[in-house]
């Protein structure tokens, strides 16, 4: 049976999306079917990293156009992953974005149950070992549903006081109301405040204080990735870039918890 | 009834006829109170009619923690006896029963009965 991941944050701008996209891309090249879901329909962007004529989207997926199978985009021969990389992608269209907003909660609930029933026939059919959702951040609904049909979280945080506070409500509101197992990813974090040698020992252990949550790691911030992080897949492109280095160790730290549950 | 001999009695007669109408007519009206009583009483109870609620994440992050559990639970299997949904939660079946009827209660959840076994599940339509 394989597992599911939500990568999730209060606010926007924390890196979610490079942090999902090259999760997966990092699993795959380590031999692991993956299948990477665009859960962000307010503003989708995983497709423009992954440069592909996109069929079906997600959101067909659950308006119940399609199956989840065709909604997936099988990336593995682009990147020469040693896995599979499956992608699905939410539509970016300006129209599917305005009928997103407009659903009522009978077709959320619907929404749900289509993204718990995935998970099976991702697991089944595409005998995915992962499945990652990018989400939207803050509390949405495609978001609240991805974190619902996840395993294990992977709260992105950067350090400024904003994040943390919204951080923790969403840790006591959300996370631990649903029961899922979380961790905590400290990314983007400015080269005057990354702290160096046993400041960083310091840092892991107040932020595990503050969130009573397991520490996942902490990620500078990088210009390059800044500047290209939209137009490269860091992980399978440059898998020596210290960011690539960093999500190994992330991914190191997750599958602790995962065989621990 | 013997025949009135004079006014005298006749009078003493319809008296008496009188006091029996009014006790009569005070018991008239006591069977009419039971009766209207009786029928509040014995009318079939109508069954308090519950509008068919999403069981989506709002709804599931509004309820407490152990209804929450069982819902989640029932989510994921998308229709369940009490049975699998206790061998998911790891909670023992008759608690996980008690919950689940209390979401059918609250309107969340429905049930069928399929031979020996009753099947919850939640009206995705």
């Amino acid at each position: 049976m394989g597992k599911a991941i939500a990568v999730h944050s209060y606010k926007g701008g924390t890196g979610k999306t490079s942090i999902s996209a090259n999760l997966a891309a990092l699993y795959a090249s380590n031999g692991r079917n993956v299948c990477l879901l665009d859960y962000d329909f307010r503003a989708p962007s995983i497709h423009v990293l992954f440069k592909t004529k996109i069929n079906n989207t997600l959101n067909g997926y659950l308006e119940e156009r399609c199956e989840i199978t065709d909604a997936l985009h099988d990336l593995s021969g682009k990147y020469r992953t040693k896995g599979r990389l499956h992608v699905g992608f939410a539509d970016p269209s300006t129209e599917a974005m305005r009928e997103m907003m407009t659903k009522d909660r009978k077709w959320e609930m619907r929404a749900l149950h289509r993204t718990l029933a995935a998970k099976n026939t991702l697991y089944s059919k595409v005998e995915a070992d992962f499945l990652i959702f990018d989400t939207s951040p803050g509390v949405s609904y495609s978001s609240i549903n991805a974190l619902a049909s996840s395993d294990f979280v992977i709260l992105v945080s950067k350090l400024d006081e904003f994040d943390i506070e919204g951080t923790k409500e969403l840790v006591h509101g959300i996370y631990e109301s649903l029961g899922r197992k979380t961790g905590l990813l400290l990314n983007r974090i400015p080269t005057e405040q990354f702290p160096m040698g046993a400041g960083q020992k310091e840092l892991e252990q107040s932020m595990t204080k503050i969130f009573n949550l397991p520490f996942l790691g902490i990620i500078p911030c990088y210009c390059d990735i800044q500047a290209n992080g939209g137009r490269h897949l860091f992980a399978v492109e440059q898998p020596k870039h210290p960011f690539s280095q960093a999500l190994l160790e992330v991914i190191g730290r997750v599958e602790q918890h995962l065989d621990a549950a | 009834m013997n025949k009135p001999t004079d006014s005298s009695e006749l009078a003493k007669l319809l008296q008496e006829i009188n006091k029996n109408m009014v006790v009569l007519g005070m018991k008239l009206d006591r069977i009419i109170t039971i009766q209207e009583s009786l029928k509040k009483i014995l009318a079939p109870k109508k069954k308090p009619s519950y509008e068919r609620l999403p069981l989506d994440v709002a709804t599931l992050l509004s309820l407490p923690d152990h209804l929450r559990k069982t819902a989640l639970a029932l989510s994921e299997l998308g229709e369940a006896t009490a049975t699998q949904i206790s061998e998911k939660t790891g909670r023992v079946r008759a608690a996980e029963s008690d919950y689940l009827n209390q979401l059918v209660t609250k309107g969340y959840v429905s049930k069928k009965r399929r031979g020996h076994d009753v099947y919850f599940y939640i009206e995705a339509k």
